[in-house]
């Protein structure tokens, strides 16, 4: 493990953005602009989970902000790791980020087992289903936000 | 399924811990009065998102925040200025919690060098 932190912070784009200005700030940018469609998709698609915007059709919201969400997520992940390689053995000890992590792996698996069941659209998933889904995915996105901005408040 | 998901998630909660030495954002954390140390550099650790230096100082190890390597660099220091065994003398705010041995460097001075890491900063 130790090897391969060592290794990813010798790589060449880890290297240059540790001394970088702009480009560690622009990636800094893309991993919160990242966050931002993510979150900023799931929480009303959840809501409608819940009972909220009954009026609207399910799948239309599903048409928009279920890819809004899952290219949110891809922009994060790939800044996410950039932002982690210009001190991944440092980064890795810590309790809050472990604690990210392990909530974005969570939200993930449990979003793609959710649409591979049931359809890009979930024609086929039952309201229990989709408000148990919910659930979990209230509690790993913005989780995740949280943990991460408490990274820089509780460190150490 | 969402209950062995919870459960996983409660035990990594448990297992995880802080212990890192984190850079801060800011000036929020720091008493807003300077003091001044005096000491040897044991370890260096630049670049983005901050520079932290481990400092001797009289027996005590204190973490000196310094700057990311643009603020390092508009001061004038160059790469290997801030390495071990080196002696520097730091002027910044020290945390306002007593028992961390923590500062923010404003300004530093290798021999009679000065580097104004804060211009706007008394």
């Amino acid at each position: 493990m130790d090897a391969f932190l060592s290794a990813l912070e010798g790589t060449a784009v880890a290297q240059a953005l540790r001394v970088s200005r702009w480009g560690y700030a622009a990636v800094n940018g893309a991993h919160v602009f990242g966050i931002a469609l993510l979150v900023g998709a799931m929480v009303p698609l959840n809501l409608r989970a819940f009972g909220a915007w009954q009026s609207i059709p399910r799948q239309v919201l599903l048409r928009v902000l279920v890819p809004v969400a899952a290219v949110g997520l891809a922009l994060a992940v790939v800044a996410g790791l950039l932002l982690f390689s210009v001190r991944a053995r440092e980064y890795a000890g810590i309790g809050f980020l472990q604690m990210k992590l392990a909530l974005v792996a969570a939200g993930t698996l449990s979003a793609l087992a959710l649409h591979r069941a049931h359809g890009f659209l979930l024609e086929t998933a039952s309201d229990r289903r989709l408000v148990r889904h919910a659930v979990i995915s209230m509690v790993c996105w913005p989780g995740a936000l949280i943990c991460g901005r408490l990274i820089a408040f509780a460190g150490d | 399924m969402t209950r062995r998901m919870l459960a996983v998630l409660l035990a990594v909660a448990l297992v995880c811990q802080g212990g890192v030495a984190l850079g801060h954002h800011g000036w929020s954390w720091t008493t807003g009065s300077n003091i001044e140390l005096v000491g040897v550099i044991k370890t260096a650790r630049l670049g983005n998102p901050h520079g932290i230096l481990e400092v001797e100082v009289g027996g005590e190890v204190w973490s000196a925040e310094v700057g990311q390597p643009w603020r390092n660099e508009r001061a004038g220091l160059k790469d290997g200025d801030l390495a071990e065994g080196v002696e520097i003398r730091l002027i910044g705010e020290p945390s306002a919690d007593p028992n961390e041995k923590r500062m923010k460097v404003e300004r530093l001075y290798l021999g009679d060098r000065e580097f104004i890491l804060y211009p706007d900063r008394d």
